[in-house]
C-alpha cells in the first residue's frame, strides 16, 4: 500500500473522530448542536487551527516550537499596549507581526546553524520574550483590542447570511493556502524533503539554515496572529493567554497524523487534529466533567488516538 | 580526444596538506574513472570537484560560455556552473524516504516546473517521463508511490535523473552502480555512452577496477592523497592499476 | 602547526578533564562564577551552617533534572516531560492520601511509596514510548496532562502537613535523599546497562545490531526517570512541607532546561547526571543570585533564558571548534 493514501487515512480518521465526537456530544447533551454552541466550537479550532500553521510547519521539517505561547502572549500584550497608547491598529499589528518573524527566526536560525535542539532553543528563547514583555508591563498590561478584531472573532458574529463570525471563513481561505503553498510551492516540497533527509537535502539546493529560519518566523507569524485574535476574542490583554497552546498545537499536529521526526503530515490533518480537540473540550465540559478531569480524560485521548495511527517504527524497520 | 574543449580543470590542487600538487583537465565527451583503495583521495578529489570540500591548496575552474573562468567554491556555485554531482550513500544522502518518486526525481530542479507561480504537476511529469524513458525507469505510479517501494536500481535511475535534470555540462558520479543490479548496470553503463557522445563529460568514481575499464577513456589512480598515475589508452590495464594503487608502480 | 602541537599535547596531559569539560559544557564555569557571586553578596547564607536548609531549597530541582536525564540520554527523541507531574502527584499522594487521611507516617511507607509511584509511572511511560512506540514527547505529554489533571481533581487547593522526619529531609538531612539518588545512579553506572544506555543513545541501529535489546534498554530509561522524579516529589514535599498542587509541573520545563545546560544532549548519548545536576545547581544559583538584588521575577526570567540560550550557543560553538582541530590533526 503506498503511504501517500496512508497520510490522507490518517486525515480522514482524524475527521471521523471529530464527527464521532460530535454525534456523541449531541445525543448525550441537550443543546450540543445548538447554533451557539457550534458558532463558538468553531471559532475555538479556528483559533487553535491557526496557532498550530507554524507547529505544523516546523514539525515538518523535522523540528518542535515550544516558544508558541510566548509569543501569543507576547502578541497578545504587545498589541493591546500599543492600540491603547494611541498607535493606529495596522501599524502595530505590523509592529506585533514584524518583531514576531524576528523572534521565530532567531529561533530557526540559532537551532539549524549549531544543530541545537529547537526545543530547547526555543523554550530559552520564549522564556526571554516572556520575561521581557512582563518586564515591560510590570506584569499588569493594559489596553484593548479595536472593535474591528472583536467583531472578528465574536462568536455571535456573522458574514452575511453565514452565522458565523469572519474569522471562520478567513481561516477556511487561509487553511486552502497553507494547504496549496505545502503542495505546489518549492518551499513546501523542500519543506518535507529537508525533514525527510536532512543530509540529502543540501545535496539538491536546499539551504537548511535559510529554512529553518523562514519557517520558525512563519510559526512565530502565526503565533502572534491568534494573540491578535486571541485580544479580541477575551477583550483584554492577558500574558499567559497562550499557556494552553504549549501543548494544544502539538496534540492537533500528532492527532492530525504529522509525524514528529519530519518528513511527514499535512495542515488538513492538523486542522481535524483542532477539531477533534476542540470536541472533546467541549463534550467533557458538557458532561459537567471539572476542568481538571477533562485535561486527565485529554491525555488518555491524545494517547489512545496517536497509539492507533501515529506510532513510530521499530527500530529493526530502520536498518 | 584531447582536442575536446575543456568543462573542469583543477589547478594545482593537493588535497592533504604536504601531498603533492596536481593539474587535471576534465575534456567533452570524455569518461573519466577515479580508483584507488578506499580513502586515498579519490572519494576527496571528487567532493572537490562538486564543490562540497575545500582544496589544501590549488583550485577547481569551469569555463564559462562568455569566456574566462569560474573558481567552484561551493556546491550550488558548481551547480550553477552546470556541475552534477551523484552522491555514493542512496540511503543517506541521496533518497528522501517519505517522498513520491516524481518529488524525489524533482527537488534539485523544483523551480522549474512552477506555472503562474505554482508547482505544475503536468510540466513535472512531463520532465520526468523524458528521464523515465531514457533511463528506463520501472516505477508505477510515481505520483504517489514512496520512493522507497523502489527497488535499489530504480531508486538509482530515478537519483541519476535528478542530477540530469540540472541538464549539466559535468556529471560527477560516486560510486554509480553500487548495489545496482546487474542488469541495471548494463542500461546505465549505455546511458553513461551516451551523455558523453552527446558531449557531456563524466568522471565516475568506481570501487571496481572492472567497471573503471569497461567505462572510462582514462582512469586516474589515488594513492595516499596524491594522484599516483593517469592511466590512458593500452597503460589502462588492471595489472597496472591494482600496482599502483599498492603503490607498486614500476 | 604550533597551535595544532599545544592542543594535542594538552589532550595528551589531561584527557580526563577534557573529558569533562566535553561532557558538561560550559555548566562548571558557570557554577563557580555563580558560587562566587553568591557567596560573596550573601555569606550567610552559604555559610556551612546553612548548607542544609541551602541544598533542601535546591533539592527539587536537581532532583527533576536528574530525573529527566536517563529517557534523554535513551537518545531518537527520548525525553520525559511527566516530571514534573510525577512530582506534583508524589507530593498529592503522600500528604493527602497517605498521611492526612490513612495516618500513614512511617518513613518506610513514604518513601516506599514515592518511589513505587514514580516507578509505575515510568513503567507507563516506559510502556507507551517504547512499546507502543508513541513518540515520546506526545505519549509522556499525554501521562503529563493525565497527572495534572488527576492531581488538581484529588487536591483542588493546596493544604495538609507533612511529619517531622520528611520535614528534616528539606533542612537538616536534605542531602539523604540527593545523595541517595547519585549512589543509585553511580551503582547503574557499573553496570553493563549503563554501557547499553549510551549506545542506544547514540546509535540505536548499531547498537540493535550488535545485539543489544534497544526497547528493554530504553524502558528501562523511563522507568528510572520515574523513580527518580518520584523521589523528587518526596524532596519538593520536605521542601514545601504540605500538599500544592500547582507546583509540580512547574518544574518540567526548567528541569529540561537544566539537562540542556548541563551539556546532556537532547539527541542522547552524550551527557551525564552529574552534568544535568550541575546545571539545575546553576539555575538555582542563579535565581538566589538575582533575588538577592530583589530582581522582579521578570528579570530573573529573561536571564535565566539568556544564560539557558548562551550556553547551549557556547557549548555547540566549542564542539564545533574541537571537532575542527580534531580533524585537522
Amino acid at each position: 500500500m503506498p503511504r501517500f493514501s496512508s497520510d490522507q487515512a490518517r486525515v480522514l480518521g482524524a475527521l471521523m473522530v471529530a464527527v464521532a465526537l460530535h454525534l456523541t456530544g449531541t445525543a448525550l447533551i441537550q443543546g450540543y448542536s445548538s447554533e451557539f454552541s457550534m458558532r463558538a466550537m468553531l471559532v475555538l479550532a479556528s483559533l487553535l487551527a491557526i496557532a498550530s500553521i507554524g507547529q505544523t510547519l516546523v514539525v515538518i521539517i523535522g523540528g518542535i516550537d515550544l516558544s508558541i505561547p510566548f509569543v501569543i502572549g507576547f502578541a497578545n500584550v504587545v498589541t493591546a499596549q500599543l492600540y491603547g497608547g494611541g498607535m493606529d491598529f495596522g501599524l502595530v499589528c505590523l509592529i506585533v507581526v514584524g518583531l514576531a518573524f524576528g523572534i521565530g527566526a532567531l529561533n530557526g536560525l540559532i537551532s539549524s546553524s549549531l544543530g541545537l535542539h529547537p526545543l530547547i532553543v526555543t523554550l530559552g528563547i520564549g522564556t526571554i520574550v516572556q520575561g521581557s514583555v512582563l518586564l515591560w508591563t510590570g506584569g499588569f498590561p493594559s489596553g484593548s483590542a479595536p472593535d474591528t478584531v472583536t467583531e472578528f472573532v465574536s462568536i455571535g458574529g456573522s458574514v452575511g447570511f453565514l452565522p458565523v463570525p469572519w474569522l471562520v471563513p478567513c481561516f477556511v481561505v487561509l487553511a486552502a493556502i497553507v494547504t496549496v503553498a505545502l503542495a505546489r510551492t518549492p518551499y513546501g516540497r523542500r519543506l518535507f524533503a529537508l525533514g525527510s533527509n536532512p543530509r540529502a537535502a543540501p545535496l539538491a539546493l536546499i539551504n537548511p539554515v535559510a529554512m529553518w529560519t523562514v519557517t520558525f518566523g512563519v510559526s512565530a507569524v502565526f503565533a502572534a496572529v491568534t494573540g491578535i485574535l486571541l485580544l479580541g476574542f477575551t477583550g483584554s490583554a492577558y500574558g499567559e493567554v497562550g499557556q494552553p497552546y504549549l501543548f494544544q498545537t502539538i496534540a492537533a499536529v500528532v492527532i492530525g497524523g504529522t509525524a514528529l521526526v519530519g518528513g511527514r503530515g499535512s495542515y488538513l490533518g492538523t486542522v481535524a487534529g483542532a477539531l477533534v480537540l476542540t470536541e472533546i473540550n467541549t463534550l467533557l465540559i458538557g458532561l459537567g466533567l471539572q476542568p481538571s478531569l477533562v485535561q486527565a480524560v485529554l491525555g488518555v485521548v491524545i494517547v489512545v488516538l496517536v497509539s492507533f495511527y501515529g506510532r513510530d517504527p521499530h527500530v529493526r524497520t530502520t536498518i | 580526444m584531447s582536442d575536446s574543449p575543456i568543462t573542469l580543470s583543477a589547478r594545482g590542487l593537493s588535497l592533504k596538506r604536504g601531498a603533492a600538487p596536481f593539474d587535471q583537465d576534465i575534456r567533452r565527451g570524455e569518461i573519466v574513472g577515479l580508483a584507488g583503495l578506499d580513502g586515498h583521495g579519490q572519494d576527496a578529489f571528487m567532493e572537490t570537484l562538486a564543490g562540497l570540500r575545500a582544496p589544501v591548496t590549488g583550485s577547481v575552474t569551469a569555463p564559462l560560455a562568455k569566456g574566462g573562468e569560474r573558481a567552484i567554491t561551493s556546491f550550488r556555485r558548481a551547480v550553477q556552473s552546470g556541475i552534477a554531482y551523484l552522491p555514493r550513500d542512496r540511503r543517506a544522502t541521496g533518497i528522501f524516504p517519505s517522498m513520491s518518486i516524481l518529488d524525489n526525481f524533482a527537488i534539485a530542479t523544483v523551480g522549474r516546473d512552477r506555472r503562474l507561480g505554482l508547482i505544475s504537476p503536468a510540466e513535472r511529469r512531463k520532465r520526468y517521463d523524458y528521464y523515465r524513458e531514457r533511463l528506463s525507469i520501472v516505477a508505477p505510479e510515481p505520483g504517489r508511490n514512496l520512493i522507497t517501494t523502489l527497488s535499489g536500481g530504480n531508486q538509482q535511475k530515478v537519483l541519476l535523473a535528478r542530477a540530469l535534470a540540472h541538464k549539466p555540462d559535468v556529471l560527477l558520479l560516486n560510486d554509480p552502480t553500487r548495489g545496482v543490479d546487474i542488469a541495471t548496470r548494463r542500461v546505465l553503463y549505455s546511458v553513461f555512452r551516451e551523455l558523453a557522445n552527446e558531449g557531456m563529460a563524466l568522471v565516475v568514481l568506481s570501487t571496481e577496477i572492472e567497471e573503471a575499464l569497461v567505462l572510462c577513456d582514462r582512469i586516474l589512480v589515488f594513492r595516499e592523497q596524491e594522484l599516483a598515475a593517469p592511466l590512458e589508452g593500452v597503460a589502462r590495464s588492471s595489472e597496472r592499476i591494482i600496482a599502483t594503487m599498492f603503490g607498486r608502480a614500476a | 602547526m604550533t597551535v595544532l602541537a599545544t592542543s594535542s599535547s594538552a589532550a595528551g596531559r589531561a584527557p580526563a578533564l577534557k573529558a569533562i569539560w566535553r561532557q558538561t559544557g560550559f555548566a562548571p564555569i558557570l557554577f563557580i562564577i555563580l558560587l562566587a557571586i553568591n557567596i560573596f553578596i550573601n555569606p550567610a547564607r552559604f555559610a556551612p551552617s546553612a548548607w542544609g536548609t541551602l541544598i533542601g531549597l535546591a533539592a527539587p530541582l536537581i532532583g527533576a533534572a536528574i530525573a529527566s536525564a536517563p529517557a534523554i540520554l535513551g537518545g531518537r527523541g527520548g525525553i520525559d516531560i511527566s516530571v514534573g507531574p510525577i512530582m506534583g502527584f508524589v507530593n498529592a499522594i503522600v500528604v493527602l492520601v497517605l498521611i492526612q487521611k490513612l495516618g500513614l507516617t512511617s518513613p518506610w511507607i513514604v518513601v516506599g511509596a514515592a518511589v513505587a509511584i514514580g516507578g509505575l509511572v515510568g513503567v507507563l511511560n516506559g510502556f507507551l514510548a517504547t512499546i507502543l512506540r508513541i513518540q515520546p514527547i506526545v505519549a509522556t505529554l499525554g501521562t503529563y496532562l493525565l497527572l495534572v489533571g488527576t492531581t488538581l481533581t484529588i487536591l483542588p487547593a493546596p493544604t495538609g502537613t507533612v511529619p517531622v522526619w520528611l520535614k528534616a529531609l528539606g533542612g537538616p538531612l536534605s542531602i539523604l535523599p540527593l545523595g541517595a539518588v547519585f549512589l543509585i545512579w553511580f551503582g547503574i553506572r557499573r553496570l553493563p546497562y549503563y554501557d547499553h544506555l549510551m549506545a542506544v543513545g547514540s546509535d540505536d541501529r548499531a547498537a540493535y545490531t550488535a545485539g543489544i535489546p534497544v526497547t528493554l534498554v530504553r524502558f528501562l530509561s523511563y522507568v528510572i526517570t520515574g523513580v527518580f522524579a518520584g523521589v523528587a516529589g518526596l524532596m519538593m514535599t520536605a521542601l514545601i512541607g504540605s500538599a500544592d498542587p500547582s507546583i509540580g509541573p512547574t518544574y518540567t520545563l526548567i528541569a529540561i532546561s537544566a539537562v540542556a545546560l548541563g551539556g546532556v544532549s537532547l539527541a542522547g548519548g552524550r551527557g551525564g547526571l552529574i552534568g544535568a545536576a550541575i546545571g539545575a545547581i546553576d539555575i538555582f544559583l542563579l535565581q538566589s543570585a538575582l533575588t538577592y538584588f530583589n530582581f522582579s521575577t521578570f528579570v530573573l526570567q529573561i536571564a535565566y533564558g539568556s544564560i539557558l540560550v548562551i550556553a547551549i550557543v557556547l557549548t555547540a560553538l566549542q564542539d564545533r571548534w574541537l571537532g575542527r582541530s580534531r580533524e585537522a590533526r
